[in-house]
């Protein structure tokens, strides 16, 4: 039991991190979410028996989880909706250049609404395809796709004169 | 042209990496999830005992129910009649208030007769020395002058 246990954590846990992380901007809330998640794949063994795409079930185990923590935080921390002092889910740049792009795009994403910033973290970062995203967070292809096209368009359009810039430079 | 562009901005996006998840996470985060499951399982075991324990139970009761229930029907009949036959005297004495001065005369001058007719006049002097009639303050004096 501890052998699977471990080897779910080390196939999928650093996505579901990557995940979590983009949603709560909180490292500590994360942690519990990520422990949570585990602890539910440790008391119910049967779980992921007959599920074909485990990273699918396991992101729509985390989303489920995520959206519960928000729900229970409420209005009293709508002010970490300020993504922007809350930390990124990217990892710090070497380069100065790249630095700024990745805070931007931080607080970029922190401002999409939930359900597109889901979409667009899975399909840029999780490289999952519609379909399991769709599997992923209950919505249909169609949905999961169209959702990703308005998140994309509007961090192309609040990227725009930083990433114009860059475009110059290189 | 503008799908290509917007494929460079998506290769760009893309390039990011990720922030990676810290390192000791790992085995705190397994150790609490293996630590959760044996806490789940030792109360089941709990309730696996309190389970056999009340199977045994039934297994002696369940042969002749209507025994048992005779038997404690029985018990809880014993208990309301001691329960209600308890000594209540102390409770009455309780309530009742002291007897009047007149009254304790009156007994007293019972015990007395009751002794001289049983023949103890020893006891009848040391009685009379204790009794103590209230008389009116006149009739007082009179008893000390003489």
């Amino acid at each position: 039991m501890p052998a699977e246990i471990e080897r779910l954590y080390d196939a999928h846990a650093q996505s579901l991190y990557a995940f979590l992380l983009n949603f709560t901007r909180d490292e500590f809330d994360t942690r519990d979410l990520l422990q949570e998640i585990f602890v539910k794949l440790a008391r119910e063994p049967k779980l992921l028996s007959g599920i074909r795409d485990e990273r699918a079930f396991l992101i729509r185990l985390a989303h489920n989880a995520a959206i519960d923590l928000i729900r229970r935080r409420g209005t009293r921390e709508r002010t970490k909706e300020n993504f922007a002092e809350n930390i990124s889910p990217f990892a710090p740049a070497q380069n100065p250049d790249d630095e700024i792009f990745r805070n931007e795009l931080s607080a970029a994403l922190g401002e999409l609404p939930e359900d597109q910033r889901a979409v667009v973290h899975l399909k840029l970062w999780g490289e999952l395809t519609f379909e399991q995203i769709a599997a992923a967070l209950n919505l249909s292809p169609n949905t999961a796709a169209s959702r990703y096209r308005y998140g994309l368009d509007k961090l192309r359009e609040r990227l725009r004169p930083l990433y114009e810039e860059m475009k110059k430079a290189e | 042209m503008m799908n290509e562009e917007l494929e460079q901005f998506e290769n760009r996006l893309r390039r990011q990496s990720l922030r990676p998840i810290p390192a000791e996470w790992r085995a705190k985060i397994i150790a609490g999830a293996m630590s959760r499951v044996s806490k789940v399982e030792s109360r089941g075991q709990k309730d696996f005992r309190l389970s056999t324990l009340v199977s045994r139970l039934s297994t002696v009761f369940w042969p002749h129910p209507k025994a048992w229930a005779g038997l404690a029907a029985i018990w809880i009949f014993i208990f309301i009649l001691n329960f209600s036959m308890r000594d209540k005297t102390s409770v009455i004495a309780e309530k009742v208030s002291p007897p009047s001065p007149d009254v304790m005369v009156q007994l007293k001058l019972q015990q007395r007769m009751l002794a001289e007719l049983i023949g103890a006049n020893d006891l009848i002097d040391a009685e009379r020395q204790k009794i103590f009639l209230p008389r009116p303050r006149s009739e007082r004096v009179e008893i000390l002058a003489a």
